[in-house]
Protein backbone atom coordinates (compact mmCIF):
# COMPACT_ATOMS: atom_id res chain seq x y z
CA UNK A 1 0.00 0.00 0.00
CA UNK A 2 1.21 3.45 -1.27
CA UNK A 3 1.55 5.77 1.87
CA UNK A 4 0.02 9.67 1.20
CA UNK A 5 2.32 12.62 1.82
CA UNK A 6 3.07 16.14 0.96
CA UNK A 7 6.75 15.45 1.17
CA UNK A 8 7.89 12.29 -0.08
CA UNK A 9 11.78 12.81 0.62
CA UNK A 10 10.79 13.62 4.62
CA UNK A 11 8.07 10.80 4.35
CA UNK A 12 11.23 8.36 3.02
CA UNK A 13 12.77 9.05 6.49
CA UNK A 14 9.81 9.06 8.53
CA UNK A 15 9.14 5.61 6.95
CA UNK A 16 12.64 4.68 7.69
CA UNK A 17 12.11 5.40 11.42
CA UNK A 18 8.81 3.58 11.35
CA UNK A 19 10.15 0.42 10.35
CA UNK A 20 11.81 0.35 13.58
CA UNK A 21 8.45 0.23 14.77
CA UNK A 22 7.23 -3.89 15.33
CA UNK A 23 3.48 -5.44 16.13
CA UNK A 24 4.60 -8.01 19.19
CA UNK A 25 2.18 -10.43 17.91
CA UNK A 26 2.71 -10.51 14.62
CA UNK A 27 6.56 -9.44 14.34
CA UNK A 28 6.50 -7.55 11.28
CA UNK A 29 7.01 -3.73 11.16
CA UNK A 30 4.36 -1.17 11.16
CA UNK A 31 5.18 0.25 7.31
CA UNK A 32 5.12 -3.43 5.79
CA UNK A 33 2.03 -4.81 7.94
CA UNK A 34 0.52 -1.58 6.12
CA UNK A 35 -0.92 -0.03 9.29
CA UNK A 36 0.77 3.76 8.21
CA UNK A 37 -1.57 5.56 5.46
CA UNK A 38 -0.79 9.11 5.44
CA UNK A 39 2.47 11.50 6.58
CA UNK A 40 2.14 15.05 6.15
CA UNK A 41 4.64 17.71 7.18
CA UNK A 42 3.62 21.00 8.19
CA UNK A 43 7.11 22.96 7.58
CA UNK A 44 5.64 26.80 8.78
CA UNK A 45 4.68 24.96 12.24
CA UNK A 46 7.17 22.57 12.19
CA UNK A 47 4.52 19.49 12.34
CA UNK A 48 4.42 16.17 11.08
CA UNK A 49 0.74 14.56 11.24
CA UNK A 50 1.08 10.56 10.52
CA UNK A 51 -2.36 9.01 10.13
CA UNK A 52 -2.14 5.18 10.89
CA UNK A 53 -4.39 2.15 11.89
CA UNK A 54 -4.45 -0.98 13.95
CA UNK A 55 -5.10 -4.70 12.70
CA UNK A 56 -8.28 -4.21 14.47
CA UNK A 57 -10.18 -1.09 15.96
CA UNK A 58 -9.73 -2.20 19.71
CA UNK A 59 -6.35 -3.86 19.34
CA UNK A 60 -4.85 -4.65 22.77
CA UNK A 61 -1.21 -3.57 21.32
CA UNK A 62 -2.82 -0.49 19.79
CA UNK A 63 -1.89 1.56 22.67
CA UNK A 64 2.30 0.49 22.16
CA UNK A 65 2.06 0.51 18.64
CA UNK A 66 0.53 3.95 18.40
CA UNK A 67 2.84 5.50 21.04
CA UNK A 68 6.30 3.54 19.51
CA UNK A 69 5.28 5.63 16.30
CA UNK A 70 5.24 8.75 17.88
CA UNK A 71 8.23 8.19 19.68
CA UNK A 72 10.34 6.82 16.46
CA UNK A 73 9.02 10.10 14.56
CA UNK A 74 9.72 12.10 17.69
CA UNK A 75 13.63 11.15 17.63
CA UNK A 76 13.99 11.56 13.90
CA UNK A 77 12.80 14.49 13.29
CA UNK A 78 13.86 16.35 16.71
CA UNK A 79 12.03 19.31 17.81
CA UNK A 80 8.91 19.08 15.38
CA UNK A 81 5.86 18.71 17.13
CA UNK A 82 4.66 14.69 16.00
CA UNK A 83 0.85 13.83 15.78
CA UNK A 84 0.08 10.64 15.22
CA UNK A 85 -3.71 9.99 14.31
CA UNK A 86 -5.88 6.42 14.18
CA UNK A 87 -7.73 6.12 10.94
CA UNK A 88 -10.22 3.20 10.41
CA UNK A 89 -11.91 4.33 7.07
CA UNK A 90 -10.22 2.11 5.49
CA UNK A 91 -10.27 -0.79 8.15
CA UNK A 92 -6.93 -2.84 7.67
CA UNK A 93 -7.13 -6.03 5.85
CA UNK A 94 -4.17 -8.50 4.87
CA UNK A 95 -4.01 -6.87 1.17
CA UNK A 96 -2.25 -4.26 3.05
CA UNK A 97 0.79 -6.16 3.78
CA UNK A 98 3.37 -5.31 1.41
CA UNK A 99 5.49 -7.63 -0.79
CA UNK A 100 8.47 -7.67 1.64
CA UNK A 101 5.73 -8.26 4.75
CA UNK A 102 4.22 -11.31 3.36
CA UNK A 103 7.67 -13.03 2.31
CA UNK A 104 8.46 -11.95 5.93
CA UNK A 105 5.33 -13.90 7.28
CA UNK A 106 6.11 -16.68 4.81
CA UNK A 107 9.74 -17.47 6.27
CA UNK A 108 8.89 -16.90 9.97
CA UNK B 1 8.25 19.76 21.39
CA UNK B 2 5.42 17.67 22.82
CA UNK B 3 4.31 14.71 20.69
CA UNK B 4 1.05 13.16 20.92
CA UNK B 5 -1.62 10.05 20.36
CA UNK B 6 -4.81 11.67 18.88
CA UNK B 7 -7.04 8.78 19.50
CA UNK B 8 -10.12 7.38 19.61
CA UNK B 9 -9.35 3.91 20.40
CA UNK B 10 -5.90 3.44 22.16
CA UNK B 11 -7.13 3.76 25.45
CA UNK B 12 -10.30 1.42 25.28
CA UNK B 13 -9.04 -1.68 26.34
CA UNK B 14 -9.49 -3.07 29.53
CA UNK B 15 -7.15 -2.34 32.19
CA UNK B 16 -4.86 -5.19 33.49
CA UNK B 17 -5.45 -4.65 36.68
CA UNK B 18 -9.28 -5.95 35.80
CA UNK B 19 -8.13 -8.63 34.12
CA UNK B 20 -5.20 -10.26 35.84
CA UNK B 21 -6.47 -11.61 38.89
CA UNK B 22 -8.50 -14.04 36.58
CA UNK B 23 -5.63 -15.20 35.43
CA UNK B 24 -3.94 -15.68 38.65
CA UNK B 25 -7.23 -17.40 40.25
CA UNK B 26 -7.50 -19.79 37.64
CA UNK B 27 -4.03 -21.10 37.38
CA UNK B 28 -4.13 -21.75 41.31
CA UNK B 29 -7.40 -23.43 40.55
CA UNK B 30 -5.59 -25.86 37.61
CA UNK B 31 -3.80 -26.70 40.73
CA UNK B 32 -5.80 -27.06 43.34
CA UNK B 33 -7.42 -29.45 41.03
CA UNK B 34 -4.45 -31.14 39.75
CA UNK B 35 -3.25 -31.56 43.13
CA UNK B 36 -6.73 -33.19 44.49
CA UNK B 37 -6.96 -35.64 41.30
CA UNK B 38 -3.61 -36.87 42.26
CA UNK B 39 -5.19 -37.90 45.68
CA UNK B 40 -8.75 -38.70 44.49
CA UNK B 41 -7.26 -40.89 41.60
CA UNK B 42 -8.80 -44.16 42.82
CA UNK B 43 -12.45 -42.15 43.11
CA UNK B 44 -12.75 -42.58 39.32
CA UNK B 45 -13.06 -46.34 39.37
CA UNK B 46 -16.15 -46.24 40.87
CA UNK B 47 -19.32 -43.90 40.25
CA UNK B 48 -19.06 -40.60 38.81
CA UNK B 49 -21.73 -39.13 41.59
CA UNK B 50 -18.66 -39.21 44.09
CA UNK B 51 -17.59 -36.11 46.81
CA UNK B 52 -13.91 -35.97 45.34
CA UNK B 53 -14.99 -36.48 41.72
CA UNK B 54 -17.71 -33.48 41.75
CA UNK B 55 -15.19 -30.80 43.86
CA UNK B 56 -12.94 -31.51 40.77
CA UNK B 57 -15.38 -31.11 38.56
CA UNK B 58 -16.78 -27.91 39.57
CA UNK B 59 -13.04 -26.40 40.34
CA UNK B 60 -12.09 -27.26 36.64
CA UNK B 61 -15.38 -25.43 35.44
CA UNK B 62 -15.57 -22.99 37.93
CA UNK B 63 -12.21 -21.93 39.18
CA UNK B 64 -10.46 -23.05 35.68
CA UNK B 65 -12.01 -22.62 33.12
CA UNK B 66 -15.13 -20.22 33.92
CA UNK B 67 -12.49 -18.13 35.25
CA UNK B 68 -10.19 -17.93 32.67
CA UNK B 69 -12.91 -17.28 30.44
CA UNK B 70 -14.60 -14.67 32.40
CA UNK B 71 -10.92 -12.48 33.10
CA UNK B 72 -9.77 -13.50 28.96
CA UNK B 73 -13.24 -11.81 27.41
CA UNK B 74 -12.90 -8.88 29.89
CA UNK B 75 -9.93 -8.17 28.09
CA UNK B 76 -11.74 -9.65 23.99
CA UNK B 77 -14.99 -8.69 24.25
CA UNK B 78 -13.98 -4.96 23.60
CA UNK B 79 -12.18 -6.49 20.33
CA UNK B 80 -14.85 -8.47 19.60
CA UNK B 81 -17.71 -6.36 20.02
CA UNK B 82 -15.37 -2.92 19.05
CA UNK B 83 -16.76 -0.81 22.46
CA UNK B 84 -14.73 -0.47 25.14
CA UNK B 85 -15.88 -2.74 28.74
CA UNK B 86 -19.05 -0.81 30.12
CA UNK B 87 -17.69 -1.04 33.83
CA UNK B 88 -14.26 -2.68 34.78
CA UNK B 89 -15.41 -2.10 38.44
CA UNK B 90 -18.26 -4.19 38.21
CA UNK B 91 -15.76 -6.79 36.62
CA UNK B 92 -13.80 -6.42 39.60
CA UNK B 93 -16.83 -7.12 41.86
CA UNK B 94 -17.47 -10.09 39.21
CA UNK B 95 -13.84 -11.88 40.50
CA UNK B 96 -14.45 -10.94 44.32
CA UNK B 97 -17.72 -12.55 44.23
CA UNK B 98 -17.27 -15.68 42.14
CA UNK B 99 -13.43 -15.54 44.11
CA UNK B 100 -15.35 -16.63 47.33
CA UNK B 101 -18.27 -18.25 46.03
CA UNK B 102 -16.03 -20.80 43.99
CA UNK B 103 -13.90 -22.26 47.03
CA UNK B 104 -16.93 -22.40 49.29
CA UNK B 105 -19.08 -24.20 46.95
CA UNK B 106 -16.21 -26.92 46.45
CA UNK B 107 -16.23 -27.36 50.21
CA UNK B 108 -19.79 -27.89 50.17
CA UNK B 109 -18.91 -30.88 47.17
CA UNK B 110 -15.88 -31.91 49.42
CA UNK B 111 -17.33 -32.83 52.66
CA UNK B 112 -20.66 -33.97 51.02
CA UNK B 113 -22.85 -31.91 52.54
CA UNK B 114 -25.20 -29.20 50.91
CA UNK B 115 -25.25 -26.99 53.85
CA UNK B 116 -24.48 -22.93 54.25
CA UNK B 117 -21.42 -22.99 52.62
CA UNK B 118 -22.52 -24.89 48.74
CA UNK B 119 -25.71 -22.89 49.12
CA UNK B 120 -24.07 -19.31 49.97
CA UNK B 121 -21.13 -20.24 47.27
CA UNK B 122 -23.83 -20.97 44.85
CA UNK B 123 -25.40 -17.36 45.75
CA UNK B 124 -21.83 -15.49 45.66
CA UNK B 125 -21.44 -17.14 42.10
CA UNK B 126 -24.92 -16.10 40.62
CA UNK B 127 -23.95 -12.80 42.09
CA UNK B 128 -21.21 -12.85 39.73
CA UNK B 129 -22.55 -14.29 36.81
CA UNK B 130 -25.47 -11.72 36.63
CA UNK B 131 -22.86 -8.89 37.09
CA UNK B 132 -20.75 -10.29 34.25
CA UNK B 133 -23.99 -10.20 32.29
CA UNK B 134 -25.21 -7.23 32.74
CA UNK B 135 -21.56 -5.30 31.91
CA UNK B 136 -21.52 -7.55 28.40
CA UNK B 137 -25.25 -6.52 27.66
CA UNK B 138 -24.46 -2.53 27.95
CA UNK B 139 -21.26 -2.69 26.68
CA UNK B 140 -22.99 -4.69 23.57
CA UNK B 141 -25.78 -2.30 23.59
CA UNK B 142 -23.90 0.50 22.68
CA UNK B 143 -22.16 -1.57 19.84
CA UNK B 144 -23.59 -0.42 16.05
CA UNK B 145 -22.68 -3.41 14.02
CA UNK B 146 -24.65 -6.73 14.22
CA UNK B 147 -21.32 -9.39 15.22
CA UNK B 148 -21.82 -13.07 15.29
CA UNK B 149 -18.98 -13.33 17.86
CA UNK B 150 -20.64 -10.87 20.21
CA UNK B 151 -23.93 -13.00 19.09
CA UNK B 152 -22.24 -16.12 20.52
CA UNK B 153 -20.26 -14.29 23.81
CA UNK B 154 -23.80 -12.83 24.84
CA UNK B 155 -25.91 -16.57 24.38
CA UNK B 156 -22.75 -17.83 25.97
CA UNK B 157 -23.23 -16.25 29.48
CA UNK B 158 -27.07 -16.52 28.92
CA UNK B 159 -26.47 -20.29 29.13
CA UNK B 160 -24.19 -19.97 31.69
CA UNK B 161 -26.39 -18.05 33.70
CA UNK B 162 -28.93 -20.96 33.56
CA UNK B 163 -26.62 -23.27 34.04
CA UNK B 164 -25.96 -21.67 37.54
CA UNK B 165 -29.39 -21.04 38.58
CA UNK B 166 -30.30 -24.97 37.97
CA UNK B 167 -27.13 -25.70 40.02
CA UNK B 168 -28.34 -23.78 42.41
CA UNK B 169 -31.55 -25.17 42.23
CA UNK B 170 -29.81 -28.76 42.71
CA UNK B 171 -27.82 -28.10 45.88
CA UNK B 172 -31.00 -26.75 47.42
CA UNK B 173 -33.12 -30.04 46.12
CA UNK B 174 -30.43 -31.78 48.13
CA UNK B 175 -32.15 -30.77 51.58
CA UNK B 176 -35.52 -29.00 50.65
CA UNK B 177 -37.25 -31.16 47.28
CA UNK B 178 -37.74 -28.31 45.20
CA UNK B 179 -37.82 -30.56 42.08
CA UNK B 180 -39.80 -33.32 41.15
CA UNK B 181 -36.85 -36.03 40.55
CA UNK B 182 -33.71 -35.97 42.49
CA UNK B 183 -30.52 -33.84 41.95
CA UNK B 184 -28.49 -36.73 40.06
CA UNK B 185 -31.35 -36.89 37.78
CA UNK B 186 -30.97 -33.63 36.62
CA UNK B 187 -27.47 -33.17 36.38
CA UNK B 188 -26.91 -34.15 32.52
CA UNK B 189 -29.13 -30.83 31.55
CA UNK B 190 -26.68 -29.16 34.31
CA UNK B 191 -24.00 -30.48 32.94
CA UNK B 192 -25.08 -29.91 29.39
CA UNK B 193 -25.71 -26.89 29.50
CA UNK B 194 -22.56 -25.47 31.28
CA UNK B 195 -20.94 -27.84 28.39
CA UNK B 196 -22.18 -27.18 25.18
CA UNK B 197 -24.22 -23.56 26.37
CA UNK B 198 -21.26 -21.78 28.18
CA UNK B 199 -18.09 -23.11 27.21
CA UNK B 200 -18.47 -24.83 23.85
CA UNK B 201 -20.52 -21.45 22.43
CA UNK B 202 -18.15 -18.99 23.94
CA UNK B 203 -14.76 -21.03 22.75
CA UNK B 204 -16.76 -21.01 19.04
CA UNK B 205 -17.41 -17.34 19.07
CA UNK B 206 -13.87 -16.02 20.40
CA UNK B 207 -11.75 -18.65 18.52
CA UNK B 208 -13.66 -17.79 15.23
CA UNK B 209 -12.35 -14.24 16.05
CA UNK B 210 -8.55 -14.96 17.47
CA UNK B 211 -7.70 -18.34 15.41
CA UNK B 212 -7.63 -16.57 12.09
CA UNK B 213 -6.54 -13.42 13.81
CA UNK B 214 -3.39 -14.96 15.13
CA UNK B 215 -3.22 -17.15 11.60
CA UNK B 216 -3.60 -13.73 9.64
CA UNK B 217 -5.56 -15.47 7.90
CA UNK B 218 -7.57 -14.84 4.36
CA UNK B 219 -10.60 -16.58 5.51
CA UNK B 220 -13.52 -15.27 6.41
CA UNK B 221 -17.13 -17.11 6.52
CA UNK B 222 -20.01 -14.90 8.43
CA UNK B 223 -22.67 -17.87 7.27
CA UNK B 224 -21.06 -20.68 8.61
CA UNK B 225 -20.79 -18.99 11.77
CA UNK B 226 -24.56 -18.55 11.98
CA UNK B 227 -25.16 -22.11 11.13
CA UNK B 228 -22.66 -23.20 13.56
CA UNK B 229 -24.91 -20.81 16.24
CA UNK B 230 -27.94 -22.22 15.33
CA UNK B 231 -27.06 -25.99 15.47
CA UNK B 232 -25.77 -25.69 18.60
CA UNK B 233 -28.19 -23.76 20.47
CA UNK B 234 -31.35 -25.38 18.97
CA UNK B 235 -29.27 -28.58 19.87
CA UNK B 236 -29.47 -27.95 23.43
CA UNK B 237 -32.93 -26.59 23.59
CA UNK B 238 -33.64 -29.92 21.65
CA UNK B 239 -31.39 -31.86 24.26
CA UNK B 240 -33.63 -30.17 27.09
CA UNK B 241 -36.92 -31.21 25.52
CA UNK B 242 -36.18 -34.55 24.96
CA UNK B 243 -34.21 -35.06 28.50
CA UNK B 244 -36.84 -33.55 30.22
CA UNK B 245 -40.49 -34.87 28.35
CA UNK B 246 -39.64 -37.36 26.50
CA UNK B 247 -38.90 -41.23 27.96
CA UNK B 248 -37.60 -42.61 24.30
CA UNK B 249 -33.87 -41.54 25.04
CA UNK B 250 -33.44 -42.46 21.03
CA UNK B 251 -34.69 -38.92 20.26
CA UNK B 252 -31.26 -37.85 22.30
CA UNK B 253 -29.76 -38.66 19.20
CA UNK B 254 -31.25 -36.08 17.55
CA UNK B 255 -29.42 -33.01 19.51
CA UNK B 256 -26.43 -34.93 19.45
CA UNK B 257 -26.45 -34.70 15.68
CA UNK B 258 -27.04 -31.49 15.58
CA UNK B 259 -24.18 -30.28 17.39
CA UNK B 260 -21.75 -32.67 15.95
CA UNK B 261 -22.54 -30.98 12.45
CA UNK B 262 -21.85 -27.62 14.53
CA UNK B 263 -18.87 -28.96 15.28
CA UNK B 264 -17.87 -30.34 12.04
CA UNK B 265 -18.28 -27.09 10.60
CA UNK B 266 -16.60 -24.70 13.20
CA UNK B 267 -13.54 -27.89 12.63
CA UNK B 268 -13.80 -26.75 9.06
CA UNK B 269 -13.97 -23.16 9.54
CA UNK B 270 -10.43 -23.74 11.66
CA UNK B 271 -9.02 -26.13 9.10
CA UNK B 272 -9.75 -23.16 6.27
CA UNK B 273 -8.98 -20.45 8.39
CA UNK B 274 -4.95 -22.39 8.70
CA UNK B 275 -5.07 -23.25 4.83
CA UNK B 276 -5.57 -19.94 4.07
CA UNK B 277 -2.78 -18.23 6.42
CA UNK B 278 -0.63 -15.21 5.64
CA UNK B 279 1.69 -15.96 8.58
CA UNK B 280 3.19 -19.48 7.92
CA UNK B 281 4.61 -20.37 11.35
CA UNK B 282 2.27 -21.61 13.55
CA UNK B 283 3.90 -20.79 17.16
CA UNK B 284 3.57 -23.89 20.37
CA UNK B 285 0.97 -22.42 21.74
CA UNK B 286 -0.89 -21.62 18.91
CA UNK B 287 -0.33 -25.83 18.30
CA UNK B 288 -2.28 -26.53 21.35
CA UNK B 289 -5.29 -24.29 20.72
CA UNK B 290 -5.62 -25.90 17.43
CA UNK B 291 -5.32 -29.46 18.78
CA UNK B 292 -8.07 -28.16 21.26
CA UNK B 293 -10.18 -28.20 18.21
CA UNK B 294 -9.56 -31.33 17.78
CA UNK B 295 -9.99 -32.50 20.74
CA UNK B 296 -13.74 -31.20 20.74
CA UNK B 297 -13.93 -34.69 18.72
CA UNK B 298 -13.23 -36.66 21.53
CA UNK B 299 -16.29 -36.18 23.76
CA UNK B 300 -18.60 -36.65 21.30
CA UNK B 301 -17.32 -39.96 20.08
CA UNK B 302 -17.81 -40.99 24.58
CA UNK B 303 -21.35 -39.34 24.24
CA UNK B 304 -22.38 -41.53 21.05
CA UNK B 305 -20.91 -44.46 23.42
CA UNK B 306 -23.12 -43.21 26.80
CA UNK B 307 -26.02 -42.92 24.33
CA UNK B 308 -26.22 -46.20 23.11
CA UNK B 309 -25.67 -48.34 25.97
CA UNK B 310 -28.43 -45.95 27.47
CA UNK B 311 -30.87 -46.79 24.48
CA UNK B 312 -29.80 -50.57 23.47
CA UNK B 313 -28.95 -52.03 26.68
CA UNK B 314 -29.56 -52.05 30.64
CA UNK B 315 -25.49 -51.84 31.08
CA UNK B 316 -23.90 -49.40 33.32
CA UNK B 317 -22.66 -46.62 31.49
CA UNK B 318 -21.16 -44.63 34.35
CA UNK B 319 -17.61 -45.33 33.34
CA UNK B 320 -18.11 -43.68 30.03
CA UNK B 321 -19.62 -40.79 31.86
CA UNK B 322 -16.45 -40.76 34.03
CA UNK B 323 -14.57 -40.51 30.72
CA UNK B 324 -17.04 -37.80 29.04
CA UNK B 325 -16.40 -35.71 31.86
CA UNK B 326 -12.61 -36.01 31.71
CA UNK B 327 -11.69 -35.07 28.26
CA UNK B 328 -14.22 -32.64 28.21
CA UNK B 329 -12.91 -30.56 31.67
CA UNK B 330 -8.92 -32.10 31.24
CA UNK B 331 -9.02 -32.57 27.87
CA UNK B 332 -11.10 -29.46 25.20
CA UNK B 333 -11.05 -26.81 27.72
CA UNK B 334 -7.66 -27.48 29.59
CA UNK B 335 -5.68 -27.88 26.10
CA UNK B 336 -7.37 -24.58 24.67
CA UNK B 337 -6.58 -22.73 27.79
CA UNK B 338 -3.00 -23.97 28.19
CA UNK B 339 -2.79 -22.65 24.68
CA UNK B 340 -4.20 -19.31 24.96
CA UNK B 341 -2.86 -18.53 28.25
CA UNK B 342 0.25 -18.03 25.68
CA UNK B 343 -0.94 -16.39 23.30
CA UNK B 344 -2.69 -13.28 25.39
CA UNK B 345 -1.07 -13.47 28.87
CA UNK B 346 2.86 -12.39 27.83
CA UNK B 347 0.83 -9.55 25.61
CA UNK B 348 -1.02 -7.97 28.50
CA UNK B 349 1.74 -8.15 30.64
CA UNK B 350 3.81 -6.43 27.82
CA UNK B 351 1.48 -3.63 28.01
CA UNK B 352 1.62 -3.48 31.18
CA UNK B 353 5.32 -3.41 31.67
CA UNK B 354 6.48 -1.91 28.41
CA UNK B 355 3.70 0.48 26.48
CA UNK B 356 5.65 3.68 27.32
CA UNK B 357 8.83 2.31 26.48
CA UNK B 358 8.56 0.78 23.21
CA UNK B 359 9.79 3.08 20.43
CA UNK B 360 12.05 4.48 23.08
CA UNK B 361 14.33 1.81 23.64
CA UNK B 362 14.64 -2.12 22.84
CA UNK B 363 12.27 -4.31 24.75
CA UNK B 364 11.84 -7.82 24.89
CA UNK B 365 9.37 -9.49 22.69
CA UNK B 366 6.41 -10.63 24.59
CA UNK B 367 6.96 -14.32 23.96
CA UNK B 368 10.14 -13.78 25.66
CA UNK B 369 8.70 -13.17 29.05
CA UNK B 370 7.64 -16.68 29.66
CA UNK B 371 9.63 -19.80 29.22
CA UNK B 372 9.16 -21.80 26.09
CA UNK B 373 11.30 -24.82 27.31
CA UNK B 374 8.97 -24.99 30.12
CA UNK B 375 6.37 -24.58 27.91
CA UNK B 376 7.27 -27.50 25.84
CA UNK B 377 7.85 -29.76 29.18
CA UNK B 378 4.09 -28.65 29.95
CA UNK B 379 2.50 -29.64 27.38
CA UNK B 380 4.41 -32.73 27.13
CA UNK B 381 3.54 -33.76 30.52
CA UNK B 382 -0.07 -32.50 29.98
CA UNK B 383 -0.53 -34.72 26.68
CA UNK B 384 0.64 -38.09 28.49
CA UNK B 385 -0.98 -37.15 32.11
CA UNK B 386 -4.35 -36.98 29.96
CA UNK B 387 -4.33 -40.01 27.29
CA UNK B 388 -3.21 -42.17 30.51
CA UNK B 389 -5.80 -40.98 32.31
CA UNK B 390 -8.06 -41.88 29.48
CA UNK B 391 -6.49 -44.90 29.59
CA UNK B 392 -6.13 -45.74 33.11
CA UNK B 393 -10.41 -44.50 33.76
CA UNK B 394 -11.41 -47.30 30.71
CA UNK B 395 -9.02 -49.98 31.96
CA UNK B 396 -9.85 -48.54 35.74
CA UNK B 397 -6.27 -49.84 36.56
CA UNK B 398 -5.69 -47.59 39.47
CA UNK B 399 -1.83 -47.27 38.92
CA UNK B 400 -2.46 -45.48 35.95
CA UNK B 401 -4.70 -43.39 37.28
CA UNK B 402 -2.46 -42.15 39.81
CA UNK B 403 0.71 -42.40 37.02
CA UNK B 404 -1.41 -39.76 34.98
CA UNK B 405 -2.66 -37.83 37.47
CA UNK B 406 1.07 -37.18 38.59
CA UNK B 407 1.40 -35.91 35.35
CA UNK B 408 -0.80 -33.77 34.90
CA UNK B 409 -0.21 -32.33 38.51
CA UNK B 410 3.45 -31.92 37.00
CA UNK B 411 1.79 -29.74 34.21
CA UNK B 412 -0.19 -27.87 36.78
CA UNK B 413 3.50 -26.92 38.20
CA UNK B 414 5.35 -25.73 35.10
CA UNK B 415 2.31 -23.92 33.93
CA UNK B 416 1.52 -21.90 36.97
CA UNK B 417 5.78 -21.13 37.31
CA UNK B 418 5.54 -19.50 33.74
CA UNK B 419 2.42 -17.93 34.77
CA UNK B 420 4.29 -16.87 37.65
CA UNK B 421 7.00 -15.83 36.11
CA UNK B 422 4.68 -13.43 34.19
CA UNK B 423 2.84 -11.82 36.53
CA UNK B 424 6.11 -10.79 38.06
CA UNK B 425 8.06 -9.89 35.53
CA UNK B 426 10.10 -6.43 35.61
CA UNK B 427 11.08 -4.57 33.23
CA UNK B 428 14.09 -5.71 31.55
CA UNK B 429 16.31 -3.53 28.81
CA UNK B 430 17.19 -5.25 26.06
Amino acid sequence: MNVITNNQLKATVALAALQEVVDPEIGLNIVDLGLVYQIDFDEANRKLYCTMTLTTQFCPMGESITHAAAEALKACFAGDDVIVELRFDPPWNHEMISEAGREFLNNK
Amino acid sequence: MFGGVNDTATSNTTSHQVVLPFYGYASLAYLAATLLLAFSSNAFTGHYFHPHILTITHIMALGWGTMMILGASYQLVPVLIERKLYSPVMAQISFVLAGLGIPLLCYGFYIFNMGWPAQFGGWLILSSVLLYLINLAISMAKSQEENVHAFFVFTATLWLLATVVVGLLLVYNFTHPLLPRSSLDYLPVHAHLGIAGWFLLLVIGVGSRLIPMFLISKYSHTRILWWIYGLINGGLLSFIGFFLYSDNRVWLLVPTAAIAIGLLLFALFCYRSYMQRIRKKVDEPMQVSLLSVLMLFLPLVFLVVILLLLIFGPAGNTLYVSAYGFVILFGWITAIILGMTFKTLPFIIWNKVYHLLAGRQKTPNPKDLFNESVFKWMSLAYLAGFVLFCGGILLQNQIVLQAAAVLLLISSVLYNWNVIRLLLHKPAVV
